[in-house]
């Protein structure tokens, strides 16, 4: 048997468990450069006039006419109450899978269980008691069919308390009519489409279609969802992910540039970024892509966007060589004259640091000898981000980086930012108890 | 000669008991009151001698210094940090910067120092005898206060 375990609003959870004044208040979060709302709790979400991912500007009288709070993205905290949540996880079984930020496969598998519901009660507890985040817990044959119990723990969790278990084939059966075929896990919106126009509506009826048909239609990944639908397991339990092909990052400025060299620093800010995960997974880059756009919504500004890629002369992981060649494909694509909203970078082809190959002039580096990058990374993880930078980085990051207003403090990595708790007179009263 | 102490000592009701109970004993393991398991300290740090001269005599007792974080935080994925703003918990011993170490996967014990949550605000306060009837949500048990001497 496999759970899914999935954590309830999960960015919109993590700032209350520090905040008890808001809970049971509707409190969403804001995307990087407070964009737009990509997080509600279920309070925000039960306000039907907040539409999620619609930009701020348009809604903040909305959000303030309904006493919503809401929070600038705060990823270090994120990440830091996700990491808390799978160790939690890695303390029911061996086997967990991290599916993403706020969700993770549990494999049951060759583990002996009395009750896998009260299994289920047990780790909703437990994560609730050690990080003070709602979970919802689906426990089914397959990861499909625990993905859909999951949804299900949710969407009755006032009878059930978060916990679902299809463990029995009427409870697969009556699982499988209830879910509509958009809802069923790896079925996309054409897919949806296509079945529907063929009058299949329930993720009932679509187990129901030949699997010849399904093979056809959908190819292979189809006949898996196919499958596990029908209670075979066949989407493998991964504990690793594979090796990022391509690893990008692209933000938009705080505010609009127009000046080359800060633009620049902000591109090299970039590529020290995506060279750090490139070293920390051993591997090499071939090609860099850099693009640069202005603001698509401003209909004011003249718009302009450009994109270069670049086959590096040898694959590397090398952030001072990738700075240089940034540095120059921003030169041939940047015109002056326009106000810059984003620059992006995107380093693909990429392969294990061992199958780089030298060409005629030069012998493939070895990159576990090469002493000035070890020590950067050294120094980084040390003293923290950006403590050693290369000079393009310059030291104005402050003036293009991202708007984030309304972020909460980083509670559990920055000693600084601790939890405040403000103690009051009136606490003579607790001690009649 | 240790292991058949512990084999005739456990009564172990069925044989995964008795392996599970053999190997926290083999790890030097303690159980948390989450479940967890948590390491006892005492570790063996081998590492060769660094005298150039005459052999540290020391070579085969070293072991590593002390580190607070790991002698004060039982369970790291429970634990977290606040700082004290005010006077007015001088009753606790607790005073203005302070900072508490709080662990929310401990057992709500009578008398024990906790972080809880009163009206909607943070307040700490000692967990009564009686818990019916008391208006309060735990947050977390206070383990240690951190407090910087003038």
């Amino acid at each position: 048997m496999i759970a899914l375990v999935d954590c309830n609003s999960f960015y919109a959870s993590c700032e209350q468990v520090f905040r008890p004044d808001l809970w049971g208040t509707p409190v969403v979060v804001l995307s990087n450069n407070d964009g737009c709302v990509i997080a509600a709790n279920k309070e925000a979400k039960a306000l039907s006039e907040i539409p999620m991912f619609e930009p701020v500007f348009k809604i903040k009288k909305q959000l303030t006419d309904n006493n919503v709070t809401f929070f600038s993205s705060n990823y270090t905290l994120y990440g830091e109450m996700s990491q808390r949540v799978m160790n939690v996880l890695k303390t029911f079984s061996p086997q967990v899978e991290i599916y993403s930020i706020d969700e993770a496969f549990v494999d049951f598998s060759g583990m002996k269980y009395s009750s896998l519901k009260d299994y289920g009660h047990c780790i909703r507890k437990t994560v609730y008691r050690s990080t003070g985040l709602p979970v919802g817990v689906g426990i089914a044959s397959t990861k499909v069919l625990a993905k859909l119990a999951n949804k299900i723990s949710k969407k009755y969790a006032h009878i059930n308390n978060n916990v679902y278990v299809i463990d029995t084939e009427e409870k697969r059966i009556k699982a499988l009519k209830w879910a509509k075929i958009k809802d069923v896990w790896g079925i996309g919106g054409k897919h949806t489409k296509r079945l529907q126009n063929i009058g299949v509506f329930t993720a009932y009826e679509f187990t129901q279609l030949p699997e010849e048909w399904v093979r056809k239609n959908m190819t292979v990944v189809g006949v898996r969802i196919w499958n596990e639908l029908r209670g075979t397991s066949c989407i493998e339990f991964k504990t690793l992910p594979k090796p990022r092909k391509g690893i990008a990052t692209a933000k938009s400025f705080g505010k609009k540039l127009e000046d080359l060299g800060m633009i620049m620093e902000a591109c090299s800010y970039y590529i020290s970024e995506v060279t750090e995960i490139l070293r920390a997974q051993k591997s090499c880059a071939t090609y860099l892509q850099v693009f640069l756009h202005t603001n698509y919504f401003s209909d004011r500004d003249k718009q302009y966007s450009k994109s270069i890629t670049i086959t590096l002369a040898m694959p590397t992981c090398d952030t001072f060589v990738l700075i240089y060649e940034a540095k120059k494909a921003l030169e041939l694509i940047y015109k002056p004259g326009y106000r810059y909203k984003k620059v992006g970078v995107c380093l693909s082809g990429i392969i294990p640091q061992e199958y780089v190959q030298g060409n005629l002039f030069h012998a493939p580096p070895k990159w576990n000898k090469n002493e000035l990058l070890k020590t950067f990374d050294a120094i980084n993880k040390k003293y923290g981000k950006s403590t050693v930078f290369s000079a393009l980085v310059g030291t104005r990051v402050k003036e293009w980086e991202l708007i984030k207003e309304d972020r909460s403090p980083r509670y559990t990595t920055q000693w600084k930012e601790l939890l405040k708790v403000k103690t009051k007179k009136n606490l003579q009263k607790t001690e009649g108890f | 000669m240790k292991c058949h102490c512990i084999f005739r000592k456990t009564k172990a009701d069925s044989f995964e008991h008795f392996i599970f109970s053999f190997i926290k004993y083999f790890l030097q393991m303690k159980t948390l009151s989450s479940g967890k398991l948590g390491k006892i300290q005492n570790r063996h740090n081998p590492a060769p001698s660094q005298q150039t001269g005459f052999p540290s005599a020391a070579t085969h007792y070293t072991e590593p210094s002390i580190d607070l974080h790991k002698e004060l935080v039982l369970n790291r994925d429970a634990t977290f940090f606040a700082r004290i703003e005010g006077d007015e918990l001088e009753e606790f011993d607790i005073q203005d910067g302070d900072v508490l170490i709080i662990d929310r996967s401990l057992s709500a014990v009578s008398n024990r120092l906790a972080l809880t949550i009163v009206d909607g605000e943070f307040t700490v306060l000692r967990i009564p005898k009686k818990q019916v009837g008391s208006e309060f949500i735990l947050w977390g048990i206070i383990t240690y206060i951190i407090h910087y001497v003038q």
